[in-house]
């Protein structure tokens, strides 16, 4: 296995013996021929340029800043302790589990993936993906099951991110319910693995609070809370237009007003729930699918009616 | 200020020498920093006698994170200062307990940073059993590693156990070419010449 993935990161190939895919003679082998071939300096590189690109992906992402600038921090933090730990100085272990508070479609589950692959560059993770559950993926009918369930789930997140949303409904339903078993079971596990896990409780700020406020030994085991603001108007206009640009639509003027009166009205009434991408998301594609009544009675349709949205295609109700 | 690490397989005795080297160049007690990538690090003071005790067993895969002292070498009328890092026993395989791992994985990360490499083999082991049941396939590979080294000698230890001359020689076959210095870790034997190795390479 070792010879066929050509890995030439050293910090790559110390991941692979750290958990257990190849063996020290493997490793030292392949160090061997990395540094014979590439030199030290260039490998070095290639590592910070990935991490830099992962950066940006981060940095593009609309809004967010104060998240965007809170995960760098870490980042940072994590960089530092990893170098300090290299020098031998005095260093605490860095925990990085996390609550991320916010509306649902504020990006968390976006932000939760970067970090797995800024992770996995700077070698805390291994493989960094993230598995994304909720409630019912945890908690079992039947008693016993539940930690079963959880751990199934915590396996699959090893190497990577456990992101659990709407966690604070594990505590829904008081000491009885199985949602207790699954935070055990999964508290059990992050202390056993320590290392190579990421576990983010995610969801509503309220509710998230009472959650850590009822389960008290959570909140070490989860020291960085990172908050996700509703998107503003104009960021949530920003959002939709990526959106169709993704899919080689534009807006033409009157759609572009339009649009962005559309999403002022609505926050403005603070409808529940509009602070959110999500709802943006429904509403595009409810358009692309309006200019697609407008435009199949037209015999022929040129490349620019073709991608443009119209004013009319934009429906003024939105459900959030 | 260079650094030396000690390798090789577990219970060969680099832990043993990393304290009673340090005792041999002076010191009466000897400040650990052990650090791992996931506890972080920490800083500890222990009398020579006392880290034998507790940082010395027989029992495999003792040694679990890096464990570095600053240590000094006589230099004309001064000294020179280096850091000796005692490092998790290497072993063939893939160990099938996750902390052994870790700690395998950070001597490998560690290796590259420094200058000067000694690699301990345990002699008695040696003579006493086959090479293919004695030498590691890991060894031949920190050998191959330690080509590219210029400050890299094997330690041929445990000298003191009886019998041990038919190790040594074993050593020196499989090893062509490797600068050998045969020592006991225990009895402090053969450090001078550990030391002026290091000294030559500082
Ligand atoms: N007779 C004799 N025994 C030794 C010598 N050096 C080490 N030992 C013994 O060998 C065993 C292992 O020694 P350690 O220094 O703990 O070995 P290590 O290489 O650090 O092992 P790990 O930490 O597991 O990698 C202990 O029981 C030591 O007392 C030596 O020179 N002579
Ligand atoms: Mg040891």
């Amino acid at each position: 296995m070792a010879n066929e993935l050509h890995v030439n990161e050293p910090e790559r190939i110390y991941g692979l013996v750290e958990h257990g895919e190849i063996s020290v003679s493997e490793a030292l082998s392949m160090i061997r021929k990395s540094t014979n071939q590439f030199g030290k300096a260039e490998v070095e590189i290639s590592k910070e340029e990935r991490i830099a690109k992962i950066q940006r992906e981060l940095t593009k992402l609309i809004g967010l800043d104060s998240v965007k600038s809170l995960v760098l921090e870490i980042q940072a933090f994590v960089e530092i302790t990893q170098r300090r730990i290299s020098a031998r100085l005095a260093s605490d272990p860095v925990v990085l589990h996390m609550i991320f508070k916010g509306n649902p479609g504020t990006g968390k589950t976006t932000v939760a993936r970067i970090i797995g692959k800024l992770f996995l560059e700077m070698g805390v993770l291994s493989k960094g993906h993230s598995v994304e559950v909720e409630r019912a993926d945890l908690v079992a009918e039947y008693i016993g099951q539940t930690a079963q369930r959880t751990r199934e789930q915590l396996r699959k997140a090893a190497g990577g991110i456990l992101f659990i949303d709407e966690a604070y409904s594990l505590a829904r339903g008081g000491e009885k319910d199985f949602g207790k078993e699954a935070i055990d079971t999964m508290v059990k596990t992050m202390e056993d693995q320590r290392s190579d896990l990421i576990v983010i409780l995610a969801g509503y700020s309220e509710p998230m609070e009472e959650f850590l406020e009822t389960n008290p030994g959570l909140k070490s085991r989860f020291p960085i809370t990172i908050e996700f603001p509703d998107y503003s108007a104009f960021e949530l206009f920003k959002i939709a237009e990526e959106m169709l640009e993704q899919r080689d639509y534009q807006l033409n003027k009157a759609a572009r007003r339009k649009l962005f009166r559309i999403i002022e009205d609505v926050r403005k009434k603070e409808q529940v729930n509009f602070g959110n991408a999500r709802a943006i998301r429904n509403l595009i594609e409810k358009s692309i699918r309006q200019q697609a009544v407008r435009l199949v009675s037209k015999k022929t349709t040129s490349r620019t009616q073709l991608m443009e949205i119209s004013d009319d295609d934009i429906q003024e109700v939105v459900d959030a | 200020m260079k650094r030396v690490i000690i390798l090789g397989q577990t219970n060969a005795g680099k832990t043993l020498f990393t304290i009673n080297f340090a005792a041999y160049l002076g010191v009466q007690s000897i400040t650990f920093t052990f650090s791992d990538k996931q506890r972080g690090s920490y800083t500890r003071t222990i009398e020579i006698q006392d880290a034998i005790e507790l940082l010395v067993s027989d029992r495999a895969h003792h040694t679990r994170s890096i464990q570095s002292a600053v240590l000094q070498i006589p230099w004309g009328k001064a000294a020179k200062r280096f850091e000796i890092l005692d490092t998790a026993g290497l072993s063939d395989g893939i160990h099938s307990d996750e902390t052994v791992r870790r700690g395998m994985a950070y001597t490998l990360a560690t290796v590259r940073e420094a200058e000067i490499i000694l690699h301990v083999l345990d002699s008695a082991l040696i003579a006493k059993k086959n090479v293919l049941h004695s030498i590691g396939e890991v060894d031949y590979q920190v050998a191959q590693f330690g080509q590219l080294h210029t400050g890299y000698a094997i330690l041929a230890n445990k000298i003191d156990v009886p019998h041990v001359k038919e190790g040594l020689d074993k050593i020196c076959e499989e090893f062509p070419g490797h600068f050998v210095i045969p020592i006991s870790a225990l009895l402090k034997l053969g450090f001078k010449e550990v030391r002026d190795f290091v000294k030559r390479h500082l």
